[in-house]
């Protein structure tokens, strides 16, 4: 019965984080770029 | 009722055997998403042309050898766009199988686990956005090397080692890796007492002789880029390693990226949202996790050593046995040596256990489940390439002197690759882990399957459709194809020069993504680019890695302004760049005299305009402009391909070459 329950609060933990990332990433379009000329990449 | 009865028996050990592959087919479908759609899928290192030509004369530093090679091969039979979605489905499908096939139990729940750990990571997510599929080759290979490794013998290595062996080199130094700790530290069996017993020292010839077979297999394997590659004058530059040195992903640092399997140098390489505190806790527990899980593997694995291990010599079993003979966790479909099968009375000496479990369950099973003979290679392989990782980013120095003393090193200046190991270890923690929670019955094996498939996923959904976009699929204007085939059908011999002068683009009808100039790839000649790199790092503004070959230095000096027109931004170059191209193009400076003239002379394509300024060089700036034709015609090149609205400014400095075709957005001259 616990471990069922500690997978049922994990599992909530799961979808809810993978939720919240999917609708942020999800709602903005990206704007392309208009640079012809890029850089190979920065962080 | 018989064939019933059958049907029933037979299923499992199908779904057994088939399941991750097709999990692995499904997560690629999943994660390629928009990329899988009509076109090619163009981002960054991640070039596919139409109608791919073969060359087989390799310039520079042999990056995309012999992967580009095959690609030319495999599109003479079917379309090039098809051929780019197998190769990237693929990779799903064969490192999904291969994580599971590597698992030490027959269970389809811990297959699974594996499989879809393996297959869907913020590694090879990140790898794929940053366009490097000849490396994930080598990546999805991974597991199929080591179990083979494990077993022994070279017939068995050299086909496992042939996805790393078309991805080329970085493929193949990731291979060589994990592959060969995990030769040297295979399980060898029988009683050893004293460091130089006899025993003893047949165990070090048998652990000897395994390494050389396992370095003979990948040299000759590694032959098609590695000849090039010593013959090559290319050069490599110090700077990568502050450029390609691991970064922090997330909230967790650099140690907590690269743990994550993350940590790559390029922020444009992230999935979306991977930053985010929610999503990388997640990842960074799950990672906890799976490595409990693979020290729980190991740990067994040297505890049955220290036992005293069983079975028979070393090789007695065969190369199979070999395997097997780790403590009797091999799954009966994988060789069923006898004596190499510890019974089930034994199973109480397993430290833990979970992997007593795994090793009765994948005894009975028809899965194919390798034992533990990779665990403490694996384990070296996934320490030494964090090291690696961890060098570049804690202590740069080192790969810098490295790199500094022989260029051979370069490839140790992008050190997150050498993560791939410990991907795969913490793929095959997670089968562990994942099997503890497992039990039999049909309703209580549902849960840990489910489990197994979703957590991988949910701890990186954005990974999934492309990314969100960031994969897309796109067709090359039909003015490509034009200049294509005007360029590979003229026989006369000479190298194109692509304009502007900057290595990647963003066009608009690949959705702005950028992408590594398509013309590197399209044509059947040489083709000079500017291959320096410039990669923004926090707090040291923009890092430039000096280009590899000295031929594309020349041409620089000669587009920029020449040697004595000192260091000026090349034609075309993005503005935020600094002139410093140009100085190091002076430095590099002279033109060999005549060089190539008589090429482009015997292809008559020299205008007379060009000549004139040619012999004129030196004076006014319209008349070094008709000197830049002359001296491209000098260094051999034919042709000049200009991407991009500004063509004017190319045709004033080109004074005197022919248009041969103007596009809407290209422009080819011949010179």
């Amino acid at each position: 019965m616990l471990k069922v329950l500690a997978a049922l609060a994990v599992g909530a933990v799961l979808a809810g984080v993978a939720s919240v990332a999917v609708v942020n990433v999800a709602s903005p379009t990206p704007e392309p770029p208009n640079k012809p000329l890029y850089n190979y990449g920065d962080r | 009722m018989r064939p019933h009865f059958r049907l029933v028996r037979l299923a499992p050990a199908w779904f057994a055997r088939l399941a991750p592959g097709a999990l692995g087919l499904g997560l690629g479908v999943l994660a390629l998403g928009p990329a899988l759609g009509p076109g090619f899928t163009l981002r960054y290192d991640m070039v596919f042309v139409p109608d791919p030509p073969l060359r087989l004369d390799v310039a520079g530093f042999p990056r995309a050898v012999p992967s580009d090679q095959v690609v030319a091969l495999l599109s003479e039979a079917l379309p090039a766009e098809v051929v780019q979605k197998l190769i990237l489905l693929g990779i799903f499908v064969l490192a999904a199988s291969g994580a599971a096939a590597l698992v030490p139990s027959g269970r389809t729940a811990p297959r699974l686990a594996a499989a879809a750990f393996y297959a869907w990571n913020a590694y090879l997510a990140q790898r794929l956005l940053l366009g490097q599929w000849a490396l994930l080759l080598g990546f999805a290979g991974l597991p199929w090397a080591v179990r083979a490794a494990s077993r022994g013998g070279a017939w068995r290595l050299a086909p496992a080692l042939l996805p790393a062996a078309v991805g080329g080199f970085q493929a193949m130094l990731v291979s060589a890796l994990t592959v060969l700790p995990v030769a040297a530290l295979r399980t060898v069996e029988g009683p050893v007492e004293g460091w130089w017993a006899p025993a003893r020292r047949s165990e070090w010839t048998f652990r000897g002789r395994a390494v050389l077979t396992s370095a003979a297999v990948i040299v000759v394997l590694s032959l098609p880029w590695l000849v090039p590659a010593l013959r090559t004058n290319a050069v490599t530059d110090p700077a990568g390693v502050a450029a390609f040195a691991p970064r922090a992903d997330g909230p967790f640092g650099t140690l907590g990226s690269l743990l994550s399997l993350g940590g790559i140098w390029n922020s444009h390489a992230d999935v979306p949202g991977q930053d985010s505190w929610a999503l990388a806790s997640v990842r960074l527990a799950l990672t906890a996790i799976a490595l409990a899980g693979f020290v729980l593997l190991v740990h067994g694995t040297r505890v049955r050593r220290a036992a005293g291990g069983h079975a028979g010599e070393p090789g007695a079993g065969g190369g199979s046995g070999g395997v097997g003979g780790s403590g009797g966790l091999r799954g009966s479909a994988g060789g069923s040596s006898g004596p190499l099968v510890r019974s089930s009375g034994q199973a109480n000496r397993f430290p833990s256990p979970v992997i007593a479990q795994m090793a009765v369950q994948g005894r009975g099973s028809g899965g194919g489940s390798e034992g533990d003979g990779y665990g403490l290679g694996l384990a070296v392989a996934a320490g030494v390439g964090l090291l690696i990782a961890c060098a570049g980013a804690f202590v740069p120095g080192v790969p810098r002197a490295m790199i500094g003393w022989w260029p051979g090193f370069g490839p140790f200046r992008d050190g997150q690759l050498y993560v791939a190991p410990l991907a795969l270890a913490e793929a095959v923690g997670f089968a562990v882990v994942v099997s503890a929670l497992g039990r039999r019955g049909p309703v209580a094996t549902a849960v840990p399957v489910l489990v197994a498939t979703a957590v991988p996923v949910l701890v990186l959904p954005t990974f999934a459709l492309g990314a969100f976009g960031r994969l897309g699929s796109a067709d090359y204007p039909d003015e490509w194809r034009r200049v294509q085939a005007i360029v590979n059908d003229d026989p006369h011999p000479g190298a194109l020069v692509s304009l502007p002068w900057g290595a990647y683009r963003a066009f608009p009808w690949n959705g702005g993504r950028v992408v590594l100039d398509p013309a590197t790839k399209l044509f059947a000649r040489r083709v000079i680019w500017d291959d320096t790199l410039v990669v923004g790092v926090p707090g040291r503004g923009r890092i430039r890695v000096a280009a590899e070959d000295p031929l594309t230095r020349r041409i620089a000096a000669l587009i920029s302004g020449g040697a004595g027109a000192g260091g000026g931004v090349p034609v075309g170059a993005p503005a935020e760049v600094d002139g410093g191209g140009g100085g190091r193009g002076g430095r590099e400076g002279g033109v060999p005299a005549g060089a190539g003239a008589g090429e482009a002379g015997a292809g008559g394509g020299v205008p007379a305009g060009a000549r004139t300024g040619a012999a004129e060089a030196g004076g006014t700036g319209t008349e070094r402009a008709g000197s830049l034709t002359g001296d491209l015609a000098r260094e051999g090149v034919r042709y000049v391909l200009v991407e991009g609205s500004n063509e004017n400014q190319f045709l004033f400095r080109l004074r005197g070459a022919t248009p041969v075709w103007r596009g809407e957005s290209l422009l080819l001259l011949r010179i």
